[in-house]
């Protein structure tokens, strides 16, 4: 029979892994902002379980009856802090991908690194770096604008 | 001593009244941010002409650790938390229409800065850690071109991402021991993360925490933030927030971890970051950019000299953290205005002879030529991974000097290139004389560094001792632990 700890453990590892996987493997912008969500509740729910045991009762004295098995009220805390923190991150990453998504019609992140490195290049007035090696670059924006919004 | 803790809550007060004052008057919102992190300075710099061979603790609204919240001030703690308040006095946005906004931000950096240095909490640590890179998001994005938005996201995922791993390695270290507080988490360390949980811990928070100090593989976001930044901004991250991510590193590796592949890990991802830096900057065609790649360089230096063990690690590592918190930021003051290709450069000194003058200075100390400081710096990192008896220690010292010639090449081109005969090429336009007059300031404390260089090691040692030594935290942090 399977314990609840060890659901719960497997559960925030896995959230942990699917979320790093998203971020390293997506190209699409939403989708690496989703890793970001996805890894952030991985590592909360983690120090969530860090001194979770079964049937602890929420460490509040009603009536001056005091619970038996009390649970660590610490890392409740911490993590509402945390999701807070992250809550806030997720809505400036959302709002700068909108604005990216404005100036250049794109949300692909090789295509606005490339874009990126073409106006730092342009800026600062010297070629872009580059080997004989590096992989082809996007068409112009003006062709692939069509179809998407 | 107690009105340490003003540090972090007047900057903070005063960012959110900002708006408030910017209505009544402009002219009061204009130097309420100047003026308070001016007054944090002195208070800072007053704290530590207090503080002796006694480190303080400071128990926030009376709780007694490891309930209560501690603020620990030792010399290292005040030290840094004076080169937030100095740093963005001296780095002080003045310029463009969102200059309440970007003032406030600035205020708050100055504030969880500080907090962060004086912070004897890991959860504290992580909080105000977020704060920093929130406030850091903001500032990066103030030129609002594309470029720089784009840029921006790209360093928020990188952030985001070592946040959330740091976050995981603290819920390790929860789960270990039970507490946060970093003088219980000493106590506790030996017997209870001296396992390969403690050091996945530490990896994570390595990496996590590395993220602004632009340790190897999590460092893509630099150039990018560098190039597309204001050059104030660029300033104050390459020169005060990385040392204190730094700073966080260092304190884990003396309080908490102790394992020796700890310090393997982390002298092979510095090794790393010199070698990509410096070779990076070598290839660079822009100014910003080989200043960003320098950086890089730069921090993997400190990286390798604290995963020296023990006190002469902290001592070294110290020296050099110092020396770029000094120049970096006065060359990215000279880039605000020389930005751009390296090749427009040449013949700038018959235009701004100061200015060239300055650069060659701080380049020269940069690489270690004696007698500048940063030679001093740097021989004390060799002599000390010289000392060591592992091989990999050696190999640390032979790629400092490989990475320091790369310097004196990449740096002399530039600075050859100045004195060129600049023919029909119109000059960057001069630097804004504040500019120009901070750098010199920069420059100038350098330059006074080289005479009086003995006391300051003197001092500076002190500084390491009292880092270093593990149960004088503990027993400032809370006085019935130790028997």
């Amino acid at each position: 029979m399977m314990d609840t700890g060890l659901i719960l453990h497997t559960g925030a590892f896995g959230l942990i892994v699917i979320g790093i996987a998203g971020i390293v493997l997506s190209s699409h912008l939403i989708r690496i902002i989703f890793g970001i969500a996805l890894l952030e509740a991985g590592a909360n729910l983690l120090l969530l379980l860090a001194t979770w045991h079964e049937g602890t009762s929420a460490p509040i004295i009603v009536d001056g009856h005091i619970p038996a098995v009390m649970a660590d009220p610490v890392p409740q805390a911490l993590v509402l802090t945390a999701i807070v923190i992250g809550v806030g991150i997720l809505a400036l990453a959302l709002s700068l991908a909108l604005r990216i998504q404005q100036a250049w019609g794109t949300l692909d992140i090789r295509e606005i690194r490339q874009r990126m490195e073409e106006e730092i290049a342009d800026t600062a007035g010297v070629d872009l770096p580059s080997s004989p090696h590096a992989p082809k670059p996007f068409p112009p924006v003006a062709a692939k604008q069509e179809g998407r919004s | 001593m107690n009105n340490l803790a003003l540090m972090i809550a007047l900057p903070l007060i005063a960012a959110f009244l900002l708006p408030v004052i910017n209505r009544v008057s402009s002219l009061a919102a204009r130097w309420t941010g100047p003026l308070v992190v001016l007054v944090t300075s002195v208070i800072g710099i007053m704290a530590w002409t207090q503080l002796g061979a006694n480190a303080v603790a400071i128990e926030l609204g009376g709780f007694r650790p490891p309930l209560g919240i501690t603020l620990y001030a030792d010399q290292l703690a005040v030290l840094f938390a004076i080169a937030v308040s100095v740093g963005t006095l001296l780095l002080w946005p003045d310029d463009g229409e969102d200059r309440i906004r970007q003032s406030t931000l600035t205020l708050i950096l100055a504030a969880s800065g500080s907090g962060l240095a004086l912070s004897g909490d890991l959860f504290n640590i992580y909080v105000l850690y977020e704060l920093v890179a929130v406030v850091s998001y903001g500032l990066v994005a103030s030129k609002g071109t594309p470029g720089s938005l784009a840029a921006t996201m790209r360093y928020l995922i990188v952030s985001a991402f070592g946040a959330a791993l740091a976050l995981t390695g603290i819920a390790l270290v929860y789960q270990a021991t039970g507490t946060l507080n970093l003088a219980q988490l000493s106590q506790l360390a030996p017997t209870h993360l001296n396992n390969m949980q403690g050091l996945a811990a530490f990896v994570l928070m390595l990496v996590g925490f590395g993220v602004k100090a632009e340790l190897f593989p999590v460092n893509t976001w630099v150039p990018e933030v560098y190039a597309t930044a204001p050059a104030r901004v660029s300033g104050l991250l390459a020169g005060v927030v990385s040392k204190l991510a730094l700073l966080i590193i260092v304190r884990l590796l003396v309080l908490v971890f102790h394992q020796p592949e700890a310090l393997q890990i982390m002298l092979v991802l510095g090794i790393l970051g010199v070698v990509t830096g410096e070779l990076a900057a070598w290839r660079a065609r822009d100014f910003n950019r080989m200043l960003a790649f320098s950086s890089i360089g730069q921090l993997g230096i400190m990286f390798i000299a604290f995963s020296i063990p023990g006190q002469a690690g902290i001592f070294a590592g110290l020296a050099v953290a110092l020396h770029h918190l000094l120049v970096k930021p006065a060359m990215f003051l000279l880039a605000e205005r020389w930005g751009g290709s390296l090749a427009k450069l040449a013949g700038v000194a018959h235009s701004s002879p100061l200015g060239a003058a300055l650069f060659i200075l701080l380049a020269l100390s940069l690489i270690g030529v004696p007698p500048l400081p940063g030679f001093w710096a740097k021989l004390l990192v060799m002599i000390n991974l010289m000392a060591q008896e592992s091989s990999l220690y050696t190999l640390g010292a032979w790629i400092i000097m490989g990475g320091a010639a790369l310097e004196a090449n990449y740096l002399f081109r530039v600075a050859g290139s100045f004195y060129h005969r600049a023919d029909g090429q119109t000059p960057p336009a001069a630097h804004r004389p504040r500019d120009l007059a901070t750098a010199a300031l920069l420059g100038a404390t350098l330059a006074v560094g080289m005479f009086v260089i003995m006391p300051l090691a003197e001092q500076l040692e002190g500084v390491a001792d009292q880092a270093a030594d593990r149960d004088h935290y503990v027993q400032t942090v809370n006085p019935e632990a130790l028997p």
